[in-house]
């Protein structure tokens, strides 16, 4: 059903032509506006890096402090220890490797700087270093008492062996000693003979600590 | 509507016989185009300039960085890695202080973060070393073109200003931190794994007894039923991932410094494992330290003769 209306249809052709030619226009203007692209220098930053295929330089690492010390932990509490135990004596006293050394179920003394010593059966020894403590376990009037010291403190003046234990205990911390079957009682007795003693031995120095000792134990 | 235009090219002689004047008018008003004819206000004019009398915005990049000046700190930080934890004993009065051991290896300043390329000041602080071999090229780049080697761990650290920009390849030796002066340190934590309610949240857990069966520590109602919804709200503290996430211990004293072994001595305790690693950077909350001119002024002097 073709549309016999050919003859009427080319002054409606004229709308196309002119939309063609107005597109030629734009083709031309564009094609007479053709520039060269500005040869602008690539950024410097870029030429400076190597290509990509390039090895990049690969700077060494500057001289390391952690390699110096592997172990800065260690290497501290040794600087620590020089200044806290010169003599090591404190060390070695609580070594493992010290057959003469302190060990749990011992009976010790510690002499404070400031305030009255302190004596009870090593129930523990905590050994971390320069945070090493003992606990001594006592009783003060007939109560159970334990009080933890650290070996290195600059407030622990001496640490004695009072008594050692006849048999080695076969466990590291001997907390069983807090139950009533198994409790030392006071090791005040204890103390006192060995003041007696050692006064006898030493000089009048040692003498006058023991009394101030005797003196609150017969409180 | 509105009359249409004539726009047709039939109803009028051609353009170049017509005077610009009489050219059609095109509307640029409209929903389409926007009602207002005024110029767009987000260009800068004399009416909305600070002397215009309206309020300076409060939420731009400007805006945010004067927020934060109070609080960023003058100069940079340091990367640590932990070692362990100690005590130190005032050989005066006989104090004992717990301490944290953190080493600082090869720690060199890699990149800068600047107001105008990135918006805020960092400086971006590379730590340990790593085989060349072991890093993508990309980041090799990125070293190579600072002057340092590949670093292990690499950290940003905020500072106020360009004054706090320590130059690049520069490296930070434990004296940067002056002895008794308080940081900021903070590290992932300890990761802990799948816990439940009671250690993560802290709930109380169930009775022993009066009747309870097998449910003595998981977490009892997560809500109510009909009347509040019926549904768990968003949030609800439940047994899952706990730990790992950076926590900040602030105000932390430093207590001993020594460059030769490249250790930083911390008061207290601080988060993450033994060989994590620990920014730390000047105290927030307190007093920014006074750095003595002689530190400067030697380092100065030992560039010169190196």
């Amino acid at each position: 059903m073709a549309t016999a209306t050919p003859t009427l249809r080319p002054l409606a052709c004229w709308k196309s032509i002119l939309r063609h030619s107005r597109q030629q226009k734009a083709i031309t203007r564009s094609l007479t506006t053709l520039r060269a692209p500005e040869r602008t220098a690539a950024p410097a930053s870029r030429n400076s890096l190597p290509p990509v295929w390039q090895k990049l330089k690969v700077y060494p690492p500057p001289p390391s402090a952690a390699a110096a010390s592997r172990e800065p932990i260690k290497d501290f509490t040794n600087d620590q220890l020089r200044i806290l135990d010169p003599t090591r004596a404190r060390t070695n006293l609580f070594s493992k490797g010290n057959p003469e050394g302190a060990k749990v179920g011992d009976i010790l003394l510690v002499r404070l700087k400031d305030g009255e010593p302190f004596a009870g059966v090593c129930i523990n020894i905590r050994r971390r270093g320069v945070d090493t403590g003992i606990l001594l376990r006592n009783q003060l009037t007939r109560v159970g008492v334990e009080m933890w010291y650290k070996i290195y403190s600059p407030n622990v003046e001496g640490i004695e062996v009072v008594q050692r234990k006849e048999k080695r205990a076969r466990r590291a911390r001997l907390t069983y000693m807090r139950k009533p079957k198994h409790d030392r009682g006071s090791v005040e007795n204890i103390v006192y003979q060995y003041q007696r003693m050692k006064a006898g031995l030493r000089s009048k120095e040692d003498s006058n600590l023991g009394g101030k000792k005797k003196g609150k134990g017969r409180k | 509507m509105a009359p249409k235009l004539p726009t047709s090219w039939a109803q009028l002689p051609p353009a170049f016989l017509l005077p610009d004047a009489f050219l059609p008018l095109i509307a640029k008003r409209g929903v389409k185009n926007g009602w207002s004819t005024a110029v767009p206000r987000s260009k800068p004019n004399r009416f909305n300039q600070q002397t215009a009398g309206l309020p300076t915005l409060t939420q731009s990049p400007a805006a945010a960085l004067a927020r934060k000046a109070y609080t960023l700190p003058l100069r940079t930080g340091a990367l640590g890695i932990k070692k362990g934890m100690t005590a130190i004993y005032d050989p005066e009065t006989g104090i004992r202080t717990a301490c944290t051991v953190l080493q600082l290896d090869r720690l060199q300043v890699v990149a800068h973060k600047t107001r105008d390329k990135h918006g805020y000041y960092a400086v971006q602080v590379g730590a340990g070393w790593k085989h060349a071999s072991n890093v993508p090229m990309a980041l090799l780049g990125h070293f190579t073109g600072a002057g340092v080697s590949p670093k292990r761990h690499v950290a940003e650290f905020r500072v106020k200003d360009e004054k706090g920009l320590l130059g690049v390849g520069q490296s930070i030796e434990p004296d940067w931190f002056i002895e008794g002066q308080f940081v900021d340190a903070r590290a992932n934590c300890r990761g802990m794994g799948f816990e439940g309610g009671m250690k993560r949240w802290g709930f109380s857990g169930q009775g022993a007894s009066h009747g309870n069966s097998k449910n003595h520590r998981t977490m009892g109602s997560s809500g109510g039923s009909q009347g509040s919804g019926s549904r768990v709200l968003p949030g609800k503290k439940m047994p899952g991932r706990m730990g790992g996430q950076q926590v900040t211990t602030q105000n932390v004293k430093v207590l001993k410094v020594d460059k030769e072994k490249g250790l930083v001595i911390l008061s207290g305790c601080v988060a993450g494992p033994k060989g994590c690693i620990v920014k730390i950077q000047d105290a927030v909350k307190k007093p920014w330290p006074v750095i003595p001119e002689a530190v400067g002024t030697v380092k100065e002097a030992l560039k010169a003769t190196a």
